[in-house]
């Protein structure tokens, strides 16, 4: 990759003084910055930018960004459009509150499958074709909405409709693919969040949003995936092999229940909240409403601060930092969501409503600034199963507390906030030999406690051989960030492979 | 973020005054006077009616046992949803509450109270829900708070329910558009396929 880098004193960062310095940049000079690479953006060895510029289309980092955002906020938005209507829809089609639950499941339900789908589409084809396959496919589920005319077909169509919200895995996975790990949270929440936000648009658009995402669009940073299989730039990996080694990280499994209850919930919330206000404190329909759109539409601001907070306990602790962030975030939605439970006045839901968004947004914005770093093999399916775990956790929280006579609305938020908190202590476990955990500091081990070993132990002998794991190395040494504060101002730490690999 | 504040502070306040509205309201249904009016309602034919094609004969007349006629300003009529199409619904929940209960959410005709007995022919409404219903009229005073009501069946056991069938809502040209979207949506996935294998054998054999 050219010139000699990682060595102390070799970085050339900050030697004109015009380079960029803003908050969304990677500071550090652990890494390196491509100047063979020809891009818009400044990149590392892997050509992910290491700068988020958020008002630039600049190909194909920031269009990227865009196209994902935009493509997952239409997603969003027609599989949550039934929601704030359910006080008509259950009128036109006769609905009981059961039928109402099972409609509001049957939404999430279907991506839990898509979304493990979606995650190994994105490994093996990439998440360009992931997206635009299921954009595409998932428009007429949407239309056929108009045939429905009684409970079992509401279930149906809503069902159909919410395997469009894999393409929240596509989302996430261009995302880790385009830019450097330490502006990841940012990134992924930013992407993520304004995804979430959806509204306005309807199914009607969502073939025109394909024409632009088809036109635009690049799977990796240096081209077409599949041009660049063909010239031996990026191996073809094995279903087989990924899912092992995605299944077999303890860590996938603790994310998928943490993800659970920060996006399960947020989703649950989703399809229950307008008809909550609307019945509990007796308003119009417009005005419960508004207030559910406030519920989705902090996600603005609310995931991608909590991505931008990840990265920040990062910087100063690393991923131990990331760790903590996640859990008190996660934690303080939790207790917020029991405060709204209980809320009587009006007012004091409201404000609950708004906090608990906030703490639930940020949680999952914390959640994928982790996810990116617990494997780069299988990204996909790890982030599939994450995403996958979400949607379960939110119809498996429905199911218990929303969809029968057991208990009143506000009764079952209030016990999914203590579930939220009691589902949220797992994270305690989540351990990086090379980072540490919450209580627990990184392994002294010379060779087990390197960000090479971590990454290249998911790659056989066979596989080191061909050099397959090439990609995962650059990824670690992009990655070393991730020890905090004291491996950046100290000297390079021991076990560092030098460049002539 | 400022922007952010200003419309928060905007919102809360608003939601204030929303609020305000609902306060102190508890004037309770077992305080009104039961049975002070005879209602009938006759539907036009029998069987389950349709929303928007079929008619109820409704009559109502003061009852010689009615002892607060003497307030009644207005008269209120409107449709309930009978306990069975109240199950599993807790949206249209009998409460004692006047200002909570859901139980006759549909208006049907507002009349001056008069001595004598009054009729009229309605037409069910076209966004009338599918379900079981009866007739209940509330006399009004002055300060348009309930002081009584009568209802077309009894409390106990009801009887002389009517069953309506709401409107499809569905139109043909709904469904035409609907499957043409559809097409062009699988079709447009097809072009973009065939595109990208022509674009990956143009950089292979290049």
């Amino acid at each position: 990759m050219g010139d000699s880098t990682g060595e102390p004193g070799s970085s050339m960062h900050g030697v004109t003084g015009r380079e960029q310095t803003f908050a969304f940049s990677v500071a550090s000079p652990i890494v390196p910055t491509d100047k063979t690479a020809k891009f818009d953006l400044p990149v590392d060895s892997e050509h992910k930018a290491t700068v988020f510029k958020l008002f630039s289309f600049a190909k194909p980092h920031m269009r990227t960004f865009h196209l994902s955002w935009i493509s997952f906020s239409t997603c969003f938005v027609s599989t949550f459009a039934a929601a704030p209507l359910v006080p008509i829809i259950r009128e036109n089609l006769n609905l009981t509150k059961q039928d109402i639950g099972n409609a509001g499941v049957a939404s999430v339900s279907g991506s839990i499958f898509s979304r493990l789908v979606m995650g190994a589409v994105c490994d093996l084809l990439g998440p360009r074709y992931g997206c635009a396959f299921l954009v595409m496919l998932s428009a007429p589920t949407g239309f056929s909405m108009s045939f429905v005319h009684d409970a079992g077909g509401f279930i149906t169509v809503r069902f159909m409709i919410g395997f469009c919200l894999a393409t929240f895995v596509s989302c996430q996975c261009w995302m880790s693919t385009m830019f450097n790990s330490q502006i990841m949270g940012l990134v992924n929440g930013t992407a993520a969040g304004w995804g979430n936000m959806g509204g306005g648009i309807t199914q009607l658009l969502m073939p025109i949003v394909y024409e632009i995402i088809r036109r635009c669009g690049q799977d990796l940073p240096d081209g077409n995936r599949s041009a660049l299989e063909k010239k031996g730039e990026v191996a073809k990996d094995k279903f087989g092999k990924i899912m092992w080694y995605a299944v077999t990280n303890y860590r996938t499994w603790i994310f998928v229940l943490l993800y659970g209850y920060s996006m399960g919930v947020e989703l649950s919330t989703d399809n229950v909240i307008a008809e909550y206000f609307f019945d509990r404190f007796h308003l119009k329909l417009h005005t419960a409403g508004i207030i559910a759109a406030c519920f989705g539409m902090a996600n603005f601001f609310a995931r991608p601060a909590g991505g931008y907070a990840s990265d920040l306990a990062a910087r100063y602790f690393g991923m131990r930092g990331r760790l903590w962030a996640l859990w008190i975030i996660q934690t303080l939605g939790g207790l917020f969501c029991v405060w709204l439970g209980r809320a009587n006045t009006l007012v004091t839901a409201v404000v609950a409503m708004i906090l608990f968004s906030l703490g639930a947004q940020a949680a999952c914005g914390a959640t994928f600034a982790i996810v990116p770093f617990v494997s780069r093999r299988a990204l996909g399916i790890i982030s599939g199963l994450t995403g996958a775990g979400g949607n379960f956790g939110s119809g498996l929280t429905q199911l218990i507390f929303f969809s029968t006579s057991r208990f009143t609305t506000e009764q079952g938020i209030t016990w999914m906030g203590v579930m939220i908190v009691a589902c949220t202590l797992p994270v305690t476990l989540i351990h990086f030999p090379q980072w540490g955990s919450m209580f627990l500091p990184p392994s002294k081990d010379p060779v087990k406690g390197t960000e090479e070993h971590y990454y290249a132990s998911e790659w056989n002998e066979q596989e080191k051989e061909k050099n397959m794991h090439q990609g995962s190395l650059r990824f670690a040494e992009n990655a070393k960030s991730e020890g905090g504060r004291r491996v950046r101002s100290g000297a390079t730490p021991p076990g560092n492979t030098p460049n002539n690999v | 973020m400022a922007i952010h504040k200003i419309i928060l502070a905007s919102f809360i306040v608003y939601l204030m005054i929303q609020f305000s509205h609902g306060a102190t309201k508890e004037r309770l249904f077992s305080d009104l006077e039961k049975d002070a009016l005879d209602v009938t309602a006759k539907p036009s034919r029998q069987g389950v009616l349709d929303a928007g094609i079929d008619k109820l004969s409704i009559t109502w007349k003061l009852r010689s046992t009615a002892k607060k006629q003497a307030n009644f300003t207005t008269i209120k009529v409107k449709l309930c949803y009978a306990p069975v199409s109240q199950v599993d619904r807790p949206w249209r929940k009998t409460e004692n509450e006047l200002f909570k209960d859901k139980t006759c959410p549909h208006k049907i005709i507002t009349r001056a109270y008069n001595k004598s007995s009054q009729s009229f022919k309605y037409t069910l409404d076209r966004d009338i829900p599918t379900g079981t219903y009866f007739v209940r009229t509330y006399a009004v005073d002055a300060k348009d708070h309930e002081v009584a009501f009568g209802q077309s069946t009894s409390e106990a056991k009801p009887t002389k329910l009517f069953s309506v069938q709401a409107i499809s809502g569905r139109h043909k040209s709904l469904d035409i558009a609907s499957v043409c979207f559809s097409v062009f949506s699988v079709l447009a996935l097809l072009v973009f396929f065939v595109n990208e294998k022509r674009k990956a054998k143009l950089e292979q054999s290049k």
